[in-house]
């Protein structure tokens, strides 16, 4: 042994033979960089939430104002008398529904010529024509008011451009030209005060509507069978309740108080609770999320419809019964799919899919099917089988890794116990992988929700909520969608208006609904995980 | 077969040989260093703790050069432990801490604030239970550890391999496939690559965690009979289960029992003729 | 024969439970030829009406032009009794022969004539800048997570954050980009939003994916270097890097076939419906950066719901997305090959 070893105990004090840069030795400094990555990394992360949350709260806010003018400037006393018009057209809408059935009634069933059909409708059109006319009066009204409130909103908006124009030139530091501004402030109560002396003139007009509904309906025609019929008291039925709803509304509009202070949940309430999404109007913008997330959750549920049984399905034969050939084919062939990116899938919707099921569904053999056959070529259904072979591998993926991790012994065990293999499989293997199959499923249901381009281009893109009324046949309605709608308005939109805010609230609640699909999913896994071992 | 003597005696100039402190910056006297029994490490009233839970409890103990020290005692009564805190590779696990006594060797406090712990771990080798070698072929994964030092002419690296593995008693079996995978070698001869890489960076202390207890008995008594020639160039501490072993090729031994040192001896009077029952216990097979 | 005659026990036997196990396998194996089935549609009708337009009955086979040329508006008339079809600038070089043309009824269709050049050459640059910059944060970040950091609930927050970002949608990613980098930032539609919001749309997916397969490099390569005194970052690059390279390269490719694939977080960052310039026609370099491009996702869905569907716009719609999801396909394909591959390569 070298003496010298023995002679150099401080070896290991050797903190001055290192090379320092900024005090830190190479080794600190790599850790350093690393960490800095790091952080960039996590603080660009967390500035995307909080970029979210800082953009979209400004919402709330906004439309707080937006609804004390709707207010202030009358319009809203404009709508409930609207709101009864409306009522009033979607009657006249089941009287023309109504008419088609006699029509057709008289030519299919009795095989009238449509000439000889249309005569003997007449006395029904007569009825029909003196319901919608008895609305004339309501009508002008509300459109008198209509020009009054919209001329009393845009006194208002100029206000509040001139306030603009006048705090930026004060920020310019131009004050001289800032005072030349001039701000008028709207008198509210001088200016809807013409509006609220038109009331007895609606209680008298609404007084005559009301006398001439009756009327008419008191001398509706009779129907040629039982079944219209039906549909006639209903009718009836329905403009009793709308006649006995009017003195509600009178009493809205005698109670109707521009000054009554907009809350401040009403903000948020309006948001979630909307049913309507109305932008770029002349008259009051909505932005209610009611149509939008119905749209998506629509969507998604078809989807999933398709792709939980397939996708689980798969992974059972895969992982189960094929035979080796079929597992190394046909997995990577799945995993595929997954790779198709969903801008040529919607292609494929638009350019083929959606064409292919309105022809199919126009089939007369098909004709059983509910909704079908139906004309809109892009629509619920479209996007939702799209959308389910997005979903298919990503499902299948996970369910059949779920099913991998099962262990060999279970199944063993049951074999030994005398078994057959769909009873292994569906007494022991999936109860074992169930929570790793249901994490799978959400997780397919995380990436439909968030999935753009097939929306936007294959659901049809319609603002309003489907008609639920038509049972299952909801599925061939277009919607839209809260993904679609973001990459629809997004580029069009004012910076900072409450457009652009409203879309990134509509955003935040993708950006949550993700969050919280994705960590149930994980807590399941793990939950799962632990049960085992 | 050229043994680990050899080895020594044709390694000249050292490759490790740094520049000679001061005798005065040492503290003691370079001359005074006895030939025989020199104390190398020397283990203080140590207090371990991993978070919460204490490890080990005043435990002291003072190591010599050159000699084969077998710790024994049941699992989890602490030996894996004291063993990683010599060349502190208990810093890897979050929440370890020395909370009292110190770890000497050659007089420095290894977990002094200025210790380089690369440094340290150069000198104290370490040959684990499971053996893990690289992913790499037999060369390299022996050559690792000086090319990480910067040696890099070939002539040197082929010097340092053959020495190593003729040290591991493995140059025979490999010599022809050098360049294959050392995850291709059979479970007893990748423990003996990896004491050869041990060795190859020419530590002064090699610690070895069970090394033979995934072996079948004739690749443990190859080990065995490699720790008998290493121990003339190194101070060996091996932690085993293995009574047999301990009395074969340790000269002292330390027993253990949750986390104290019960007894420490020359291999001889621990297993003839332990001072401590619980030793006696033990060695005999009675509980464990 | 006596077999035949006289079962003995163990003689198989139709059961009510082997009919049941014979359906269900059947339903089993219905639903993944389904799948296949579907998927297979899908791929071979964008490959066949596709392959019409990038591929030509002579030589050299391939319709150059269309992966040459930048896209023009397609003209359709009747001349001399004859149905003429011309791209912009032939019709215009047309015209001036034939001042006659002029006054014939034309029809156009934006975008049905010429190529792709200027869309294959944006999605290139696209992805290139974004995956540059994910790839050096994002593999930094987790080998800062998995090596360096000290395990508290610090970093467990973080990580589970990260593994949750992971899901949130793409047009969320597009939501942020457009509000930070385009408006706040002030950089417009730019190559460099358009980078940085692909970069953290894949951010989170480069480091769990990472980190995955840091983990997946067993302790005892660490412990047997540092064992050998080596010092920590040795250890990461001699012998924790090496071998969770793989799988690193295996998620970083599938990032690329993400970034290359989406179109939402492109749309308000960095595409351009129509650019006639070419990215590297810039006047100062810096404008490089801070010039939209022309996409081929986006392009697809210009082509695809702005323009109406017939015989002459067909062409360039199934012809641009059969290449894009070539491209696509390949390197998804590329990375799933590299997976199964170095699964079977690698075990310790
Ligand atoms: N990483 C760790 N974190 C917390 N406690 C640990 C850790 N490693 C070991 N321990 C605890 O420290 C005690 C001593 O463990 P150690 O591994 O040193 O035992 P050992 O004597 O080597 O046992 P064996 O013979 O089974 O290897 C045990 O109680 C163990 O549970
Ligand atoms: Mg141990």
């Amino acid at each position: 042994m070298e003496p010298s070893r023995a002679a150099e105990p401080a070896e290991f004090l050797t903190g001055r033979r290192k090379f320092h840069l900024f005090g830190l030795t190479i080794d600190e400094c790599i850790k350093v960089f690393f960490g800095g990555n790091a952080v960039v990394s996590v603080v660009v992360l967390a500035l995307i939430t909080i970029f979210l949350f800082k953009e979209g709260f400004g919402f709330f806010g906004l439309n707080q104002q937006s609804l004390r003018v709707y207010r202030q400037a009358g319009l809203e006393y404009v709508d409930i008398i609207r709101a009864q018009q409306d009522d009033h057209t979607a009657l006249t809408r089941y009287l023309s529904d109504l008419r088609l059935r006699q029509f057709n009634y008289f030519t299919q069933q009795q095989h009238l010529a449509p000439a000889e059909a249309n005569q003997r409708l007449a006395g029904f059109d007569e009825f029909a024509d003196r319901f919608g006319g008895a609305v004339g009066p309501i009508r002008g009204l509300v459109s008198d008011l209509t020009e009054t409130v919209t001329a009393i909103k845009d006194k208002f908006t100029n206000t509040e451009n001139r306030k603009e124009e006048r705090r930026q030139l004060l920020a310019e530091g131009r004050t001289a030209d800032a005072a030349k501004v001039e701000i008028t402030a709207v008198d509210f109560a001088a200016e809807l005060k013409p509006l609220l002396a038109t009331r007895p003139a609606y209680v008298e007009a609404n007084a005559e509507f009301a006398r001439q509904l009756s009327a008419v309906i008191a001398s509706a025609p009779a129907m040629p069978i039982p079944d219209l019929q039906a549909r006639m008291d209903r009718f009836k039925q329905l403009t009793g309740e709308y006649l006995a709803g009017f003195p509600a509304v009178e009493q809205k509009l005698k109670t109707w108080d521009y000054t009554r202070p907009v809350p401040w949940y009403q903000t948020v309430t309006s948001f979630i609770l909307g049913r309507d999404w109305v932008t770029a109007s002349f008259w009051q913008d909505w932005y209610g999320v009611i149509p939008l997330f119905i749209g998506s959750l629509m969507v998604s549920v078809v989807a999933l419809f398709f792709a939980v049984p397939l996708g689980v399905g798969a992974a059972i034969y895969i992982n189960q019964i094929a035979t080796p050939l079929e597992q190394k084919l046909i997995k990577p062939a799945i995993e595929f799919i997954s790779a198709f990116p969903s801008v040529v899938l919607g292609f494929f919707g638009v350019a083929v899919l959606g064409q292919a099921l309105r022809a199919l569904s126009q089939q007369p053999s098909l004709a059983w099917v509910p909704g079908f056959p139906f004309s809109e070529r892009l629509n619920i259904l479209t996007a939702g089988c799209l959308l389910a072979l997005l979903a298919v591998p990503t499902i299948f993926t996970l369910a059949e890794d779920a099913l991998n991790n099962v262990p060999r012994s279970f199944k063993e065990a049951s074999f030994a116990l005398g078994a057959n293999r769909l009873q292994t499989i569906v007494k022991i293997i999936m109860p074992a992988s169930l929570s790793g199959i249901i994490s799978a499923v959400l997780l397919g249901l995380g990436r439909v929700i968030g999935e753009t381009m097939v929306v936007l281009l294959c659901a049809g893109n319609r603002i309003a909520i489907p008609d639920f009324t038509a049972g299952l046949a909801v599925i061939t309605q277009p919607v839209h969608t809260m993904t679609g709608i973001i990459a629809q308005e997004m580029g069009e939109v004012v910076r900072g208006s409450i457009h652009y805010r409203a879309l990134f609230v509509v955003g935040l609640v993708l950006f949550f609904l993700s969050l919280l699909i994705n960590y149930v999913a994980q807590r399941i896994v793990r939950r799962y995980r632990i049960s085992i071992g | 077969m050229v043994t680990a003597a050899t080895l020594m005696e044709t390694r000249s100039p050292a490759p490790n040989l740094r520049p000679t402190m001061p005798a005065a910056a040492t503290g003691q006297p370079a001359g005074t260093a006895a030939p025989a029994a020199e104390v190398l490490i020397d283990i203080d009233h140590l207090d371990f703790f991993y978070g919460a839970s204490q490890a080990l409890y005043d435990v002291s103990l003072r190591l010599d050069t050159r000699k084969v020290t077998a710790f024994i005692g049941p699992s989890g009564c602490g030996k894996s432990t004291l063993l990683r805190c010599l060349n502190r590779m208990n810093d890897l696990i979050d929440g370890t801490r020395v909370a009292k006594g110190s770890i000497k060797i050659r007089g420095v406090d290894i977990n002094r604030p200025d210790v380089d712990v690369i440094e340290l771990r150069k000198r104290v080798g370490m040959v684990f239970q499971k053996s893990n070698p690289f992913p790499k072929s037999i060369y390299e994964n022996i050559t690792y550890g000086l090319r990480l030092q910067g040696a890099t002419t070939k002539a040197r690296l082929d010097e340092v391999v053959e020495k190593s593995l003729r040290g591991a008693a493995l140059w025979e079996e490999v010599k022809d496939r050098l360049h294959t995978s050392g995850l291709g070698l059979s479970g007893g001869q990748q423990q003996r690559l990896c004491i050869a890489r041990a060795i190859a960076v020419e530590p002064e202390i090699i610690l070895m965690d069970e090394p033979c207890s995934a072996l079948d008995p004739l690749a443990t008594a190859k080990v065995e009979e490699l720790i008998h020639e290493l121990k003339t160039k190194f101070t060996i501490i091996i932690v085993t289960h293995n009574m047999q072993q301990a009395a074969r090729c340790s000269d002292k031994t330390a027993f253990f029992y949750i986390g104290r040192l019960i007894e420490y001896a020359d291999t001889q009077q621990i297993f003839m003729n332990p001072s401590n029952p619980q030793t006696e216990a033990y060695v005999s097979g009675r509980f464990g | 024969m006596a077999a035949l005659v006289n079962p003995h026990i163990f003689q198989t036997r139709p059961s009510a439970a082997r009919r049941w196990e014979r359906a269900c396998f059947g339903l089993f194996g219905a639903a993944t030829y389904l799948v296949l089935f579907c998927g297979a549609a899908v791929f071979l009708t964008i490959v066949a009406k596709g392959s019409r337009t990038i591929f030509k009955a002579e030589a050299p086979f391939i319709n150059t032009t269309f992966f040459t040329d930048a896209p023009e508006s397609l003209y359709v008339f009747e001349w001399q009794g004859k149905k003429l079809e011309m791209g912009d600038r032939e019709h215009r070089a047309f015209i001036e022969q034939h001042p006659d043309a002029a006054k014939v009824k034309t029809e156009s269709y934006i975008y049905a004539a010429g190529g792709i050049f200027p869309c294959i050459v944006g999605t290139v640059l696209l992805v290139v800048g974004s995956m540059t910059i994910a790839l050096v944060l994002g593999v930094c970040a987790a080998v800062y997570l998995n090596e360096y950091a000290r395990d508290g609930a610090f970093i467990r927050f973080v990580r589970l954050a990260i593994l949750n970002l992971a899901g949130v949608p793409s047009i969320v990613f597009g939501l942020f980009g457009f509000g930070m980098f385009v408006i706040f930032f002030g950089w417009n539609v730019s190559l460099l939003s358009g980078w940085f919001t692909l970069a953290f749309m894949v951010l989170p997916v480069i480091i769990t994916a990472s980190e995955e397969s840091l983990k997946a490099v067993p302790k005892g390569f660490r412990e047997g270097s540092l064992a050998l005194g080596a010092t920590k970052w040795q250890t990461i690059r001699k012998n924790v890097l090496p071998y969770a390279l793989p799988g690193i390269l295996t998620s970083s490719i599938l990032g690329i076939a993400r970034v290359a694939g989406e179109t939402a977080p492109i749309m308000f960052t960095a595409a351009y419906v129509v650019r006639d310039k070419l990215p590297w026609q810039v006047e100062k370099f810096s404008d490089f950066f801070f010039q939209g491009v022309m996409a081929l996702p986006y392009h697809i869905y210009v082509v695809s719901s702005k323009i109406p569907q017939n015989e002459y716009t067909e062409r360039v719609q199934y012809g641009t997305a059969l290449v894009f999801l070539l491209i696509v396909a390949v390197i998804a394909t590329a990375s799933i090959l590299l997976r199964n591959n170095l699964r079977n390569r690698y075990k310790w």
